[in-house]
Order: C-alpha cells, then structure tokens, then sequence
C-alpha cells in the first residue's frame, strides 16, 4: 500500500547507473528542458565542474507549470528508458526554487555519515556476540 | 550478526525494567527519529504500545516528511509520510472545528459583518479557523509534521497523530534544519546507553556508610546524647571490609593502624553530621558530648517559645520571625553552638507538627 522510502540521490550518482532500476529516490537539480508532448523534463546540476543532466518522466505529476531555469525537487522510481539510460517515473515534483543546494547536499551527507558511523559501530558491538 | 542483535532485543530480559522508564528523559519525551529506526523499533513485552530504540523506552515520536499517500476517511486522515528513510502511516483525525467547517448554511448569516469593514472577533475567528484547516488538509507532495505515539495495527507501525500541521517549507529550509539536526540528537541522546540508576553512577563512599550507620542506631535506639566511642564500635566493620579489599599483600608498607583509621573515619563522619546540623555539641568543654538534634526536646521547647513569644510582638507579627532572628535568639538563651542546618531541622519537624507555620521561605510564626 505505502510506496517504499525514496531515499535522497545526487544526480551524478542516479545516472551513473549504480541505482537498481525500480528503486525509490529523491534528487533535485534545475530544469532545463521540458517537452509537454512527451511528458519528459530534463533537471540538470552541477557536480565537479560538469554538468550533469538527469531525465524525467512527468505523466504522473502533470498538469505542472514548467518554470525553466528554477530548482525542483523530483521523488520516484528509476527505470532504463531506450535510448535515454536512466530515467525517474516521478510521482512527485516540487518547485524549491531558492533552496539552497550547497546546504542540503551537506545535509544529505550528514545524514549518510551518521548511518555510515552507526552501521560501522553496530558491526562492531555484534561481533563479540557472534564470537560466543 | 542481525539476527544475534534481533534476538538480545527480543529477550525480555534485556528489557530495562518498566519502574526504570520513567528515568530516561527520552521516555517522555516526543522522540525525533528517523522513520526507518521508528519502523524497526522493537515492542515491549511487559507493556505494549511502549517501543525501544537502543534499550531507550519511546512510546511517542515527532516526525516531518513529506506526503506520499493518503487517504481520507469521515473522521480522520491517513497520511503516509516519507522523511528519506522510511515510510510511515499517520492517523490524523479530523477535529471538531474541521468537520463544522464543512456544513455550509452555518456560516451564512454573518457575512453582513465583514461588509461594514469593521473589527469582529466572530469573522476573525472564522478566518483563524479556515487557516487552521488549511494546515490540517494536505495533499501529497506537501511536508507534513506530525507528533504523537506510535501504535501497531494490523502488524503495521503507525502514528496517532496527537498534533500535526502542514509546513511551509518553499526553500527547503526546515527539511534541511531537521536532516542536520536529528543525527545530532541520535549522537548526544538516543544512541547513548541510559545511566541505569542514580545509585549506581554514585557509589558509596565509607563516611556516607558510616553516617548511615550511625543516623539508624540514633533511630533505633532514640539516642539523644551521646559521646564519639558510644558509636566508634558500630564503625569496626567498615575498616576491616576497607583492609580486606587493599589486598594482602600490601600489609607490609607502613600506614595508619586500624584504630587510627577508625577515629579518622569517625571524626570526618561527626563533623559530617554536625554540619548538616543532625548533631550539635551544646557545651564545648573536654568531655566530648554530641547531642542529637532530633532527639531533643529542650531545644524543640526553646525554639517553640521563641516563636510563641516573639511572633506576639508587633514587629514580627505580620510576616512572623525570620530564621536568623531566631538562630540569635536560640543562641542567646540555650547554647552558643547550634548551628543554622540544626535549628532549620528543628524547625522542618515543628513544622511538620503542625506546631508552626512558615510564612515564607524564611519566616516562622505561630498561631
């Protein structure tokens, strides 16, 4: 009934294809391009002085108002489109046009490190117990 | 290794005892966790509806996410809310004020009010209302704060919402306030193990043994004058255990003798208690004799006539004796020597009594 968690991605990692097809995310970037005829944006963001360009499938969230050049959040699912790569089925699209993007990718890699440090720590606690 | 872990939560034993929860802060408090750790929180068996997360005792949480699902149903809402990690039911039940709302004719009638342009509590009111129904009405996509305790039905976790209301949020910013601030919380708070008792994190030291010892022999045998080798004996034990713990072989390097060390014991404990005013010497002289406050009626007589007198007197009859007054006065007319701690003893078991009455935090007076 409820859909799976979509967990926070960068753009660069979603289309570098380590993503299972299928899987829940959240991204953001800027949109660049929106093509209403066939439900497809293109949200864009800078990473390592590249560009990096991620495709999204828009018939679930429409009608929208497609303002290029402003910030979105996108929540969905991945899937292989043919002859685009990586594609989101978004289920949700938001306008954050303001946000400001260098806080929250330090957000979202706090929030990594600290489930990072606590696996590591819980790794660590249960192996005693393995021991015995 | 997650089974090993799932297995020692599950075991009851490993449950902190239910008297304990109520000494983690965490207990009563809305904890801010993330969905994932809310969804995997192990159920207590002495009482369900009570979760742990790391042996903390959580029953109700405080979540914002945003909205992925929902539902609408005569009395309530059934949100799920996604936080990035996991996804959560919310029950939000539709309030009174929500349900009026939507009867249409009522609201008819006063509209001729706003029309004049004049201030009216009544149309205020109705336009507070709408602001509060437009928070509590959301749609997905929009975020979603939401508190209240977590419930298990039908082997799914959910939230009784017992608050929740949209949030604002077009720049992110509370979304990202809260993605930084809740592993702080999780750091200083929830992944730290709970202090298991109070007694524990202090332990006990020989004098506050001693002065144990020695208030319940006062205790139990009434004692109301008494000298230090009346109660240096009950002492003894606690030495000898102290010399059988430094190990044997440390028994060769010179130091104090038991005895010295017990007069040392004794002394540090006497002044000890002579500070808090349980005791007090009333005559200073060669002879070392210690009164147990208490135990003596002579200055509960003197201290009750101090008041009785004075608090008559015009100048102390509105607000009754201050304790400094009384401390002069005592020392005046009994002995030099007791001191402030003793007469506020005194005067707490007077009080107690019923014999006097406090007026404020430092004044006595009697009817």
């Amino acid at each position: 009934m409820l859909p799976a968690a979509a967990v926070f991605h960068f753009p660069w990692e979603i289309i570098s294809g380590s993503i299972q097809e299928g899987e829940s995310v959240r991204t953001f970037g800027r949109l660049v391009s929106y093509q209403s005829e066939e439900s497809r944006a293109t949200l864009s963001a800078q990473h390592a002085s590249k560009e990096h360009n991620v495709v999204v499938h828009t018939l679930f969230v429409e009608p929208f108002n497609p303002i290029i050049g402003a910030q979105y959040i996108v929540l969905g699912e991945t899937e292989n489109a043919e002859g685009v790569g990586v594609m989101i089925r978004a289920r949700l699209m938001n306008c954050v046009d303001g946000v400001n993007i260098a806080l929250l990718q330090k957000a979202i890699n706090e929030q990594r490190r600290f489930f990072r440090e606590r696996e590591c720590k819980q790794a660590k606690d249960a192996q005693p117990a393995d021991a015995m | 290794m997650a089974k090993t872990q799932a297995a020692a939560v599950e075991d009851p034993a490993e449950e902190p005892p239910s008297a304990m929860w109520g000494l983690d802060p965490v207990f009563s408090a809305f904890a801010r966790l993330f969905v994932r750790d809310i969804l995997h929180m192990t159920e207590s068996t002495q009482v369900p509806g009570i979760y742990f997360y790391n042996s903390h005792p959580i029953y109700k949480v405080d979540v914002l996410g945003t909205v992925v699902y929902k539902r609408e149903r005569e009395d309530f809402f059934c949100y799920g809310v996604d936080d990035g990690t996991g996804v959560i039911n919310c029950l939000c039940w539709k309030n009174d004020r929500l349900k009026e709302e939507e009867d249409p004719n009522k609201s008819e009638g006063k509209h001729s009010d706003a029309a004049q342009g004049a201030f009216s509590p009544v149309i205020e009111l109705k336009k507070l209302k709408q602001a509060q129904q437009k928070l509590c009405c959301l749609e997905i996509g929009e975020l979603l704060r939401v508190r209240g305790p977590v419930k298990t039905s039908r082997q799914q976790r959910e939230i009784m919402a017992s608050a929740y209301y949209k949030v604002n949020d077009p720049v992110m910013t509370a979304q990202i306030a809260w993605m930084m601030e809740v592993p702080q919380l999780y750091r200083l708070c929830y992944d730290k193990p709970l202090l298991h008792s109070a007694t524990s994190v202090t332990a006990l030291t020989p004098i506050s043994k001693a002065k144990d010892i020695i208030q319940t022999f006062f205790k139990q045998r009434s004692v109301s004058v008494f000298r230090p080798y009346d109660v240096q004996d009950l002492l003894q034990p606690l030495i000898s255990c102290q010399t059988q713990t430094t190990s044997v072989d440390e028994e060769p390097v010179a130091g104090p003798s038991v005895c010295q060390q017990l007069r040392q014991l004794l002394r540090e404990t006497l002044e000890i208690l002579h500070k808090e005013g349980i005791i007090y010497r009333k005559v200073k002289s060669q002879d070392e004799v210690y009164q147990v406050t208490a135990q003596d009626k002579d200055l509960l007589i003197t201290v009750k006539d101090i008041i009785r007198e004075d608090s008559k007197r015009e100048k102390y009859a509105e607000k009754g004796c201050h304790i400094l007054h009384i401390l002069s006065a005592v020392r005046q007319r009994f002995s030099l020597n007791v001191n402030r701690a003793a007469l506020e003893r005194v005067l707490k078991s007077l009080e107690c009594n019923s014999d006097i009455i406090s007026t404020s935090g430092d004044h006595y007076t009697m009817f």
